[in-house]
C-alpha cells in the first residue's frame, strides 16, 4: 500500500551546480529547492540539459552543489565526508541507471551479491530475482540478457542492499514500449508494497502520469511542481 | 567482496595472454635474480667451507730459498699465527703416449698427514705411505683427464732429471679453486696439474735439505686487516733469501678469479633483474591503467553502490598482485631450476669438493617480494587514478581525447601537410599517449641494451684473445731453461727440426718502487725488434724495445702512478739486489696480468750480467708428426725446464670460450625478445582496445586489415627503433660498468665493439617488432568490426 506519510527524508534548499566547461561557466541547477516525503513516488521530468540528472546525482551522493543544502533525514549531505557520503550510498539509496551499469564479467545473481556483500541490512538475493521475475535468469551474464531484463537485474541490485531511497535515471530510456511498462509496474510494486521511496527522472511526461508527485524542470529550474490525485497504471500508459 | 574476486579472476583469464606475457617479463628478472643469487651464495658458501677445510692461508711468500731455522723469525712479527714452509718447482711430465708439453706444480706435503695450512681434500686412494719415497698425489681433473689413478705411476722432470713416481691418490686443494697454467685464463687440465709429492722426496730432488722455497702463513683474525704491513715486514726479514714475491690472499691467482667471480656475479644479480622488473613494471602500468579506465563505468557504478575507494583501488591493484605473484613463481622455480645449471657450469671451472645447488629460502622470498612489489607499482597508477573520478564523473563515458595539434605539427610546419593521412595518425597516436610510447622506448632501450652488453662481452671475449694470443705473443711454443744461459743457447734451439724461427728471452723477477707504491712483476727481457712478442700502444701503435728503460703495461703503471718519462727503482729479486733507476719509456696496452718489457742487453746489464737468456719462443711447423718430434725433443735437453705450447691453450682458451658463448647469446636473445616482444604486443593490444571504434570505422570506409595493420606497425617499429638505437649508448654504458667492476690485475675486459653488434641489434628490434607485429594483425584479422561500431558513447 502507498505510504504518503508527511514525513520528509529528503530536502533540498536552494541547490546551485555550476560546472566549469574549460573557459566557461555552465550553470545546470540555479537555485532549486523541493522536499521528498517517505513512500513517495516522485518523478522529475524535463528536457535534455535541463539538470534532472545533476538532481539525480545531488540526491544520490554522487556529486556535490556549488551552492545550497541537501539534507536526508537528520544528516547534512552537503558537509559530508567521501566516507560518509560512501557509507550513505550503502545504506539508504539504491541507483537504477539507464544503461544499467551491470558488471559484464558478474551472472545477474553475482550482481545483485555486488550490493548485498556490503550491506548491513541485505535482503535475500533469491527473494529480489523473484521480485523482478528473473529467477530463471539468474545465472546468466549480462550479455546473455535482453535490455528489460538487464534493467530489472538493475532494479534487483538496488533494491537488494535493502535502501530507503530508490533513484532512478530514465530507468525505460534504453528500453521498447512495452519492456519499459513493466520495467515500470516493477519500480511501482516495490514503492507500494515494500514503501521504498521511488525518484524517477525521465524525459518522457507520459511516465509521469504513474507518480504521485511530477515536478517539472527547465533550464535548472523548477517550472512546475504537480500533485497527481489519480496516478494511473503502467498498463496504462501510453507514449 | 567475494564477488568482486570472481569478477576479478574472470577478467584475469580474459587478460591472460597479455598478463602472461608481462608475468614472463616479471619471471625473467626474478629468474635471474634467484638464479645469479643463488649462485653466488652456492659459490660463496662452498669457499668458506672449502677454505676453512683446507685452512687456506692469508698470505704466501716465494723466495730463492731459505733454512727452515731462519723462518722462526717469522713468529715474531704480530698477528703471525701459524706458517708453513714448502718446496715448490714447475715441472715437466713426460707422457709415454701424449705428445704435446704438459707442465705442472710440484708442491711438497709432510711425508705424514697433518692438518697443514693449505691442505689437500683426499678424492680417490690415500695419503703418503712408508714404503716409498717416490709417491705423489695428483690433481683430480689432471688425474682423470689422462686416466690416471693410485697405483699407476708417472714421469715428472725434476731437477732435470726423469723420475718415476708412484700415485697414491688424487686430491684438490682450496690453493686451486681456480687451476690455470702460466699465461693462461681458462683451466686446462690435460695440459697442467698439481703434483704433491713428500717433503723429504722434495728436500732430496731439489737438493733443499732443511729448506724451502715458499712459506705460507695464517694471520691472527684481527690482524688481517694490516696484512700489507705485516708482508712488507716479512719481507725485511726474509730479504737475504731473495723474496720474489709476497702474495696476500686477495692477490692470490686463485682466490682471485673465484672471488672475482662471485663479486661480479653478485653486482650483476642487482643490475640485470633490475632492468627487467623496472621494464615490467612500466608495461603493467600501461595495461592496468587502461583496465582501469576501460571498467570508468563499473568504478562509477561500484561507487554509486556505496563501495569505498580502498575497496576500488584493491580491487584493481589485485591484477597487477596476482601478476606479480605469477611472476615470481615462475621465477622462482626456472632461477632455482638455472641456479642448478649455472651451479654445474661453475663446478667445471672451479674445484670445490662439495659445489651443490642449494635452496636459499630468503632470495626465493626477495625475488618474490620484489616482483610483488613491482607489479604493485605498476598498477598503482592506474588504479589510483580511478579513485579521482567523482562518481557521478566516473559513469559518464570518458569524454573523447584532446584533440589538436601535436607539437611535431608545429615544429614540422608546412612539412607536416606532406605527410599522408595514416602518417599523421601514426605521429599523433605516438605523441598523445606519451607514457605508453615512453614505456615502448624504454623497454626497446632495455631490451637492446641488453643484447649489445651482451655482444660487446663476446667481442672483448675474442678480441682479448686475438690481442693477447695473435697480436701481442705470436710464438707457438715457450721453453724455460731450468737456469739462465748464454745466447749461444738460442743457435742451438734454432737448429732443432721444425722450430722455423727464435728468439731470447730473459725473465726477470723484481721490485718496482715508485714511492710509496711498489709491485713485484717480472720483467721480461726481449730483443729490440722482437717479432715474437710486440707490445702495443692504445693507439694500437706497436712499441719498439728501447735500448735503455722500461715500458709498462697500463694496469701496471696505474697501480704503480707512473707515466712515460717517469723514473723508478727496479730492486731484482735475485744476483746483486742492487737497486738500478729506469726510466719508464712507453705504456704498454695489456689485458692479462701486470707485464714490463725491456730490451734484454739492457736487462741483462741490469742483473749485472752479460747478455744472458732464460728461456726462448718459438715458431714451429705445423705438421703434427713433427711438431711431436720436436716435443719429445725439447722434452729430453736437460737444460730445458719447462716447454708450453700456446696453440695448444690458445685452442683450449677459444674452445672454452666460444661453448659458453653459444649458450650465453642464446638465452640473452631470449631474454631480450620476452622485453621486446612483450613491451609491444602490450602496448599494440592496448592501442587496439583503445581505438576499437576507429578500427571499426576504418574498415567501414574500405580499409584493408593490411592497411589498418600498417599503422599499428609503424607505431611500434618508430617506438621500437627509437628505442634500440638509445639502446646503443645504453648498452655500451652496461659494458663498462660489468667491465669495471670484473677488472683486476689478472684481467681486464676491454671495451670494444664491432659494426655487427650494432646491426645485429638493430636487425633483432626490428625481428621482435615484426614478430610481434604478427600477433596484432592476427587480432586485427578475428575483431568483428561492426561490434566494434556498436559500442556506446
Amino acid at each position: 500500500m502507498p505510504d504518503n506519510s508527511d514525513e520528509i527524508i529528503l530536502e533540498l534548499t536552494d541547490i546551485r551546480r555550476t560546472f566549469r566547461m574549460g573557459e566557461v561557466s555552465v550553470h545546470v541547477l540555479k537555485g532549486v529547492s523541493l522536499q521528498v516525503r517517505r513512500g513517495e513516488f516522485l518523478a522529475i521530468v524535463g528536457p535534455s540539459g535541463s539538470g534532472k540528472t545533476t538532481i539525480l546525482n545531488l540526491i544520490g551522493g554522487l556529486d556535490s552543489p556549488t551552492s545550497g543544502t541537501i539534507r536526508y533525514r537528520d544528516q547534512d549531505l552537503t558537509r559530508a565526508t567521501s566516507n560518509q557520503l560512501t557509507r550513505y550510498r550503502r545504506d539508504a539509496v539504491g541507483f537504477v541507471f539507464q544503461f544499467y551499469n551491470l558488471v559484464p564479467n558478474l551472472t545477474a545473481r553475482e550482481n545483485i551479491l555486488v550490493t548485498t556483500e556490503i550491506s548491513q541490512d541485505p535482503r535475500d538475493v533469491d527473494e529480489v530475482l523473484e521480485l523482478v521475475d528473473l529467477t530463471d535468469r539468474a545465472d546468466h551474464f549480462p550479455a546473455q540478457l535482453s535490455g528489460g531484463e538487464q534493467q530489472r537485474i538493475s532494479i534487483a541490485r538496488a533494491v537488494a542492499g535493502n535502501p530507503e531511497l530508490l533513484l532512478c535515471d530514465e530507468p525505460t530510456g534504453a528500453l521498447d514500449f512495452e519492456t519499459g511498462k513493466k520495467v515500470l509496474r516493477v519500480l511501482l510494486d516495490l514503492n507500494r508494497q515494500l514503501g521504498k521511496t521511488v525518484i524517477v527522472i525521465t524525459h518522457n511526461s507520459a511516465l509521469a502520469q504513474v507518480a504521485d508527485r511530477v515536478i517539472h524542470l527547465r533550464s535548472g529550474e523548477i517550472s512546475s511542481v504537480d500533485q497527481n490525485e489519480s496516478p494511473i497504471a503502467p498498463e496504462e500508459v501510453v507514449w | 567482496m567475494k564477488t568482486l574476486h570472481r569478477k576479478l579472476i574472470r577478467e584475469l583469464y580474459d587478460a591472460k595472454g597479455l598478463l602472461l606475457l608481462i608475468a614472463s617479463i616479471i619471471a625473467v628478472g626474478v629468474t635471474c635474480f634467484v638464479a645469479m643469487q643463488s649462485a653466488y651464495h652456492n659459490l660463496d658458501e662452498a669457499k668458506c667451507r672449502y677454505y676453512r677445510q683446507c685452512r687456506m692461508a692469508d698470505f704466501w711468500i716465494d723466495l730463492k730459498k731459505v733454512p727452515l731455522t731462519e723462518l722462526e723469525s717469522l713468529y715474531s712479527i704480530p698477528g703471525i699465527t701459524e706458517i708453513r714452509a714448502r718446496i715448490r718447482f714447475m715441472a715437466n711430465v713426460d707422457l709415454e703416449d701424449f705428445a704435446e708439453p704438459v707442465s705442472g706444480m710440484v708442491l711438497s706435503l709432510p711425508d705424514r698427514r697433518q692438518p697443514v695450512i693449505n691442505n689437500i681434500v683426499l678424492r680417490s686412494g690415500d695419503y703418503f705411505t712408508d714404503h716409498r719415497q717416490n709417491e705423489v698425489i695428483v690433481s683430480e681433473k689432471f688425474a682423470q683427464a689422462h686416466d690416471f689413478g693410485p697405483g699407476k705411476t708417472i714421469h715428472l722432470v725434476l731437477n732435470n732429471r726423469r723420475q718415476e713416481l708412484f700415485i697414491v691418490g688424487t686430491a684438490i686443494s682450496s690453493e686451486f679453486t681456480y687451476l690455470v697454467g702460466p699465461g693462461s685464463f681458462v683451466p686446462d687440465p690435460i695440459h697442467f696439474g698439481v703434483f704433491y709429492v713428500k717433503h723429504s722426496y722434495a728436500e732430496d730432488i731439489f737438493d733443499f735439505a732443511g729448506a724451502a722455497n715458499e712459506v705460507a702463513g695464517i694471520l691472527a683474525p684481527e690482524a688481517r686487516e694490516g696484512i700489507d704491513e705485516i708482508l712488507r715486514r716479512a719481507e725485511r726479514v726474509l730479504d737475504p733469501y731473495g723474496v720474489f714475491a709476497t702474495t696476500p690472499l686477495e692477490l692470490q691467482q686463485s682466490d682471485q678469479f673465484l672471488s672475482n667471480e662471485i663479486k661480479g656475479l653478485g653486482d650483476i644479480a642487482t643490475v640485470l633483474p633490475t632492468i627487467f622488473l623496472a621494464v615490467a613494471a612500466l608495461v603493467l602500468n600501461v595495461l592496468i591503467t587502461r583496465m582501469a579506465r576501460r571498467q570508468r563505468v563499473v568504478v562509477g557504478t561500484l561507487k554509486a553502490l556505496g563501495y569505498y575507494d580502498r575497496h576500488i583501488f584493491w580491487h584493481f591493484l589485485m591484477y597487477g598482485l596476482c601478476v606479480g605473484v605469477l611472476g615470481g613463481l615462475l621465477g622462482s622455480v626456472l632461477g632455482y631450476l638455472a641456479a642448478t645449471g649455472m651451479t654445474s657450469v661453475y663446478q667445471w671451472f672451479f674445484e670445490f669438493p662439495d659445489l651443490r645447488s642449494e635452496f636459499f629460502w630468503y632470495t626465493h622470498a626477495i625475488g618474490m617480494s620484489v616482483s610483488i612489489a613491482c607489479a604493485l607499482v605498476g598498477g598503482f597508477r592506474g588504479s589510483r587514478a580511478m579513485l579521482k573520478l567523482q562518481p557521478a564523473e566516473a559513469m559518464r563515458p570518458e569524454p573523447p581525447k584532446r584533440g589538436g595539434r601535436v607539437w611535431l605539427e608545429r615544429l614540422l610546419g608546412p612539412m607536416w601537410q606532406r605527410l599522408g593521412a595514416s602518417w599523421r595518425m601514426v605521429f599523433r597516436s605516438l605523441l598523445r599517449h606519451r607514457t605508453r610510447t615512453a614505456t615502448g622506448i624504454f623497454a626497446a632501450m632495455m631490451g637492446a641494451g641488453l643484447l649489445v652488453s651482451g655482444f660487446m662481452m663476446t667481442e672483448a671475449q675474442e678480441f682479448l684473445v686475438s690481442f693477447q694470443f695473435y697480436r701481442t705473443a705470436r710464438s707457438d711454443l715457450e721453453v724455460t731453461f731450468a737456469s739462465e744461459q748464454g745466447i749461444d743457447a738460442l743457435a742451438e734451439i734454432k737448429q732443432l727440426d721444425g722450430v722455423d724461427y727464435a728468439e731470447p728471452l730473459l725473465s726477470v723477477a723484481c721490485d718496482l718502487v715508485h714511492r710509496p707504491y711498489l709491485r713485484k712483476v717480472g720483467i721480461t727481457g726481449l730483443v729490440t725488434d722482437a717479432r715474437l712478442t710486440v707490445p702495443y700502444d692504445s693507439d694500437g701503435r706497436q712499441i719498439r724495445i728501447p735500448e735503455s728503460g722500461v715500458v709498462l703495461t697500463k694496469r701496471l703503471a696505474e697501480l704503480l702512478h707512473v707515466r712515460p718519462g717517469d723514473r723508478l727503482t727496479m730492486i731484482p729479486v735475485k744476483g746483486e739486489r742492487r737497486p738500478v733507476e729506469i726510466l719508464v719509456t712507453q705504456i704498454a696496452d695489456s689485458y692479462m696480468g701486470l707485464s714490463a718489457y725491456a730490451q734484454i742487453d739492457y736487462l741483462s746489464g741490469v742483473i749485472g750480467e752479460s747478455m744472458v737468456m732464460s728461456g726462448a719462443q718459438l715458431t714451429t711447423v705445423r705438421d703434427p708428426t713433427q711438431l711431436n718430434a720436436l716435443y719429445r725433443e725439447l722434452r729430453q735437453k736437460p737444460n730445458i725446464q719447462g716447454v708450453q705450447s700456446r696453440r695448444v691453450m690458445i685452442d683450449q682458451v677459444t674452445e672454452t670460450l666460444l661453448q659458453n658463448q653459444f649458450v650465453f647469446i642464446g638465452i640473452l636473445v631470449l631474454f631480450s625478445g620476452i622485453i621486446f616482444f612483450g613491451s609491444i604486443v602490450n602496448a599494440s593490444m592496448v592501442n587496439l582496445a583503445e581505438r576499437q571504434r576507429e578500427v571499426g570505422t576504418f574498415r567501414a570506409l574500405g580499409y584493408s586489415e593490411w592497411q589498418i595493420g600498417s599503422m599499428f606497425l609503424r607505431e611500434n617499429l618508430l617506438t621500437n627503433l627509437t628505442g634500440a638505437l638509445l639502446g646503443l649508448p645504453a648498452g655500451w654504458c652496461l659494458t663498462w660498468l660489468t667491465a669495471a667492476s670484473y677488472n683486476n690485475d689478472l684481467i681486464r675486459l676491454p671495451v670494444v665493439s664491432a659494426p655487427w653488434v650494432w646491426w645485429t641489434t638493430l636487425m633483432l628490434a626490428v625481428v621482435f617488432a615484426l614478430a610481434a607485429h604478427a600477433v596484432v594483425q592476427w587480432t586485427l584479422s578475428r575483431m568483428d568490426f561492426l561490434d566494434a561500431l556498436k559500442v556506446k558513447e
